[in-house]
């Protein structure tokens, strides 16, 4: 889980990208990527969202961007890798939705914690319909994590299906980490388990709204 | 007569010594003949860090090949790798340079993606994670507090 508590942290850098980057002959992925994230980052910052009673609405507008700017679709879909050939339309369906949650759980939480990182677009390539995007987020403390997303294109649109960060892919940490699962128990242990995940953290977020009034 | 018969005696245990040599230089010495078997692919990483030609190539820590070659291009290592024909490579498969043990040699981990594109001999793997260079990290965390 260690790669996971390192993803969250580099997450708050991705939500964390800053107008600062140079706009150096950005190509179309890059200007739609920096777009979007400057969208999330004006909602992080909105004062009145940060109010403590706004938290869910805040949230709510952080988790409209994300689906703006991901394809869970596909990042569930590559991170269940081979065993996803072998899931029904409707597992699938279930599937891409526990696995979006599991996403927001993880991450949400930290992205609350921004706190005026700059980011910086370093490149991109662009390869048929795929995009590598190259960033690097400056921490106020001068720490520099490079942060890569892997875009696909649909449609007009590039959507982002992987997020790389000092060198470690989202995808692959996910990969293995479902393959162990499934291959040791099964299929259904782990929706069981994502399942169970999912309320347990619903339940603590209630305690919390509940102990605080 | 019985001169004869003990030199070649000699003799063919000279040749079969030989031949033992040779089978163990090429065997311990991963060398090919003729290219070897298997189909090539191709993977650009930012940096290979550690990873040599013959360094294996491995599924779920089963050996399916090996590095053939690194070489620069545009300042980023392109690997050709050798894999065994029977093993079909899916178009989101991820190659990941990793180390055996905590400070063990590098090798080269494919995990199978869910696509139904096979990468055909000659093709590319895309998406690929570079190694962790942990002293870069350690560095980070060392100094990074300025």
């Amino acid at each position: 889980m260690a790669t996971l508590g390192r993803g969250g942290f580099a997450f708050v850098a991705v939500a964390t990208l800053l107008l600062a980057g140079t706009p150096v002959r950005a190509g179309q992925p890059t200007e739609q990527l920096r777009v979007e994230i400057e969208q999330v980052i004006k909602v992080l910052d909105d004062p009145e969202l940060k109010k403590d009673g706004n938290a869910n609405a805040r949230r709510a507008a952080v988790r409209r961007i994300a689906n703006e700017i991901f394809d869970f679709g596909e990042t569930a879909k590559r991170s269940l890798a081979r065993h996803w050939t072998s899931r029904t339309p409707m597992e699938r369906e279930e599937f891409v939705q526990l696995f979006a949650d599991l996403l927001e759980r993880s991450y949400i939480s930290k992205i609350e914690l921004y706190g005026g990182e700059k980011v910086d677009y370093v490149g991109e390539t662009i390869d048929g319909d795929q995009a590598t995007i190259k960033t690097k987020i400056t921490t106020k403390q001068g720490t520099e994590i490079p942060i890569d997303y892997r875009m696909l294109k649909r449609g007009d649109k590039w959507l982002v299906y992987d997020v790389i960060i000092e060198g470690v892919s989202l995808v692959a940490n996910y990969r293995s980490q479902f393959n162990k699962i499934i291959v040791t128990s099964s299929y259904a242990e782990l929706v069981k388990k994502m399942r169970d995940k999912q309320e347990e953290f619903y339940g603590v977020e209630k305690q919390k709204r509940t102990s605080q009034r | 007569m019985e001169r004869t018969r003990v030199n070649i005696t000699v003799g063919l245990f000279v040749v079969l010594g030989v031949l033992a040599l040779g089978y163990l230089s090429v065997k311990l010495g991963r060398v090919s003949f003729l290219g070897g078997g298997g189909y090539v692919v191709f993977a650009e990483f930012p940096s290979v860090g550690g990873l040599k030609p013959g360094s294996t190539v491995e599924i779920a820590g089963v050996e399916v090949g090996r590095v053939e070659s690194i070489r620069l291009k545009n300042y980023e290592a392109l690997v050709t790798l050798r894999i065994d024909s029977g093993v079909k490579l899916q178009e989101d498969s991820i190659a990941s340079i990793k180390t055996k043990g905590l400070i063990g040699e590098r090798y080269l981990r494919l995990s199978p993606g869910g696509s139904d594109k096979i990468i055909e001999p000659g093709g590319r793997i895309r998406e690929v994670e570079a190694p962790v260079d942990f002293e870069e990290l350690l560095s980070k965390y060392i100094f990074g507090k300025v």
